[in-house]
């Protein structure tokens, strides 16, 4: 691959506890991530999945090894940069939807804009029409949560991720609570966004079926990072 | 709608517990401040309820009830001052009630001119009632006050430092805190303190520009031997001085800073519980990279909210305890600066307490989103 990876983990390590009930989450973990792709981390519960995620995005300091983001060594900028970095680079998708319930679902994506951007209540309110409206949610952008279903609240967390531009996306689990009839909707929609707008995608699962659609597939075991060989969704790409 | 009304309002039974705890607070500010008032409004009710501008009395004189017999030469003094037009003497001290085959009542005596424009006389009095009072040993009380007197109504008698008294009248709201009011002429009075004629308590006078009162009491203090105040001065003085004296304005202090403690209380947890069932959105927010200190706005608008509802549902509660308490005959008081004291307060405890709860937000932990 020509292009520099938008995404660069090298070596990193984590360790929980100590003594004897010392566990080792990363070993050696090292992967490189480019724009426009959509990369899948699967393995077991427990496996170090999400910790290698929360080390990659900067909001688990790793014990050793070195994470680039966009040619920023992330874990040598203060709390402060890393925080800015975050608000400017990165978008998070999580498992629990974590909407504010009393929002709207078009309110839930200006509150990024408007208290992260700076952008105006205006400008915030049509990109996040726009957002909804590419998400297919424009005839839902005015609902609470409680009046959306998992898939539609999912949906506008991904909105909530992207609206604000973000070159990198890290998703955790962003199926685990949807029936896969949703859940395959969220991963189609995290891959068109990452192969329209070139950004770089990282998905944490341990559902199989997110496998075809993923451009590159790593399996995580014991806190150790492998590479699959091929990736059914890189196929499907180059084919497309 | 702002973001943070918005929750307030979709969560509002969350909310709830925190707008009663600060509405609670704050009413009980002005009922306790309200009657406290009410009830020192009552020793300087003589002063608020006369028409004189100005009070000359014995040097060092501390309330309107415990002053002491001047000469009433001093008129001359008074006579002195341009801005001065009108100067009557006026009789106030405490005497001994005879209660019928039971125990002495103390009683406050007020001598004062009876004509139509006497600076004196409280504004109660009407024309009738003067005319009777003019009579030796006439008296009028408050109707309230019969049953502590022992006596039945009008027409009664009864002995007061073995004076034979009769009571021509009565009148209502004019009800005394340390004892009955006891209105009467000045030839009354001093018979009834056992003043010599060329005596009075006070000296009362009005000027042609109320205005220049300030600074007639100003010259007249330059005589060392009386005290001289505006009847605003003297009015503050004899609240005062039953408020230090009694120390109902600890017992008040304890009462509001009781309300203010079980208020900031009750406010903060509710403020704390919100902001912590919130901690996973937030800590979303945090993911994101939006500044925390939107977050903590966020969480210190809702407490402004809180305090503000708390405040506006407090108010027509106010006048609704002004009211029931009226009507048990309870004296009290709620001006506009105790309102907007007790708003202040309570508007503080609210954002302190949003401050408090602040602390919460470090659960919103973005790591412990993830599984």
């Amino acid at each position: 691959m020509d292009a520099k990876p938008t995404v660069s983990g090298l070596n990193l390590t984590r360790i929980f506890g100590s003594g004897m009930i010392k566990t080792m989450a990363l070993r050696q973990a090292s992967l490189d991530l480019y724009p426009g792709e959509m990369a899948l981390i699967k393995g077991p519960s427990g496996s170090g999945k999400s910790t290698l995620l929360a080390a990659l995005s900067g909001l688990l300091r790793p014990d050793s090894g070195q994470v680039m983001l966009l040619g920023e060594n992330l874990w040598q900028l203060s709390e402060r940069d890393r925080k800015r970095f975050r608000l400017l680079h990165c978008g998070f998708i999580f498992q629990g939807y974590n909407l504010f319930p009393a929002l709207t679902a078009r309110q839930q994506l200006e509150m990024v804009l408007r208290w992260g951007m700076g952008t105006s209540r205006r400008r915030a309110r049509l990109q996040a029409e726009e957002m909804l409206q590419l998400l297919g949610l424009g005839g839902k952008m005015h609902l609470r949560p409680g009046q959306l279903s998992g898939g539609e609240q999912q949906r506008v967390a991904i909105g909530r991720a992207l609206v604000k531009g973000a070159t990198v996306c890290f998703a955790d689990e962003p199926t685990g609570a949807l029936d896969w009839g949703h859940g395959q909707q969220v991963i189609e929609l995290l891959r068109a966004a990452a192969h329209q707008s070139g950004s770089t995608i990282l998905v944490v699962g341990h559902d199989a079926r997110i496998i075809p659609f993923a451009d590159r597939v790593f399996h995580m075991e014991d806190g150790c990072l492998s590479e699959l060989a091929s990736a059914p969704g890189r196929l499907l790409r180059n084919v497309s | 709608m702002s973001y943070s009304l918005s929750t307030l309002w979709h969560e509002r039974n969350r909310f709830l517990p925190g707008i009663l705890a600060v509405a609670f607070s704050a009413l009980l500010i002005v009922v306790q401040g309200g009657l406290l008032l009410g009830i020192f409004s009552m020793f300087a009710m003589p002063i608020d309820r006369s028409a004189a501008d100005l009070w000359v009395a014995y040097p060092g004189t501390r309330s309107v009830d415990l002053g002491l017999p001047i000469p009433l030469a001093w008129q001359a003094r008074l006579a002195r001052q341009p801005e001065v037009e009108r100067i009557e003497p006026y009789v106030h001290g405490t005497v001994l009630w005879g209660k019928r085959g039971s125990a002495v009542e103390s009683c406050s005596v007020i001598g004062s001119r009876l004509n139509g424009e006497a600076l004196g006389a409280v504004r109660d009095l009407t024309p009738e009632l003067r005319s009777r009072l003019r009579e030796p040993g006439a008296i009028v009380v408050d109707e309230s006050e019969l049953e502590d007197l022992g006596i039945k109504g009008v027409g009664d008698v009864a002995e007061v430092e073995g004076y034979r008294v009769r009571v021509v009248g009565l009148v209502r709201g004019l009800k005394g805190i340390a004892g009955a009011y006891i209105f009467c002429s000045l030839t009354t009075a001093r018979a009834l303190l056992r003043l010599r004629q060329d005596e009075v308590t006070f000296l009362l006078a009005r000027c042609r520009n109320p205005d220049d009162a300030r600074a007639v009491v100003d010259r007249l203090r330059a005589y060392e031997t009386m005290s001289a105040f505006t009847s605003h001065e003297l009015s503050l003085r004899s609240q005062l001085q039953w408020l230090t004296k009694t120390k109902a304005g600890i017992a008040m202090g304890c009462a509001v800073l009781l309300g203010l403690i079980v208020g900031a209380a009750v406010t903060s947890q509710t403020l704390y519980a919100a902001t912590a069932a919130a901690r996973r959105e937030y800590a979303v927010l945090e993911a994101l990279g939006i500044p925390t200190w939107r977050t903590c706005a966020l969480v210190l608008t809702q407490s402004f909210w809180v305090g503000l509802f708390g405040i506006g549902l407090a108010l027509p509660a106010c006048l609704g305890a002004a009211q029931i308490i009226g009507a048990l005959g309870a004296r009290i008081l709620i001006p506009t600066w105790l309102l907007g004291c007790a708003a202040a307060l309570t508007m503080v405890v609210a954002l302190l307490s949003g401050l408090v709860s602040l602390r919460s937000l470090h659960l919103a932990q973005p790591v412990a989103l993830l599984r």
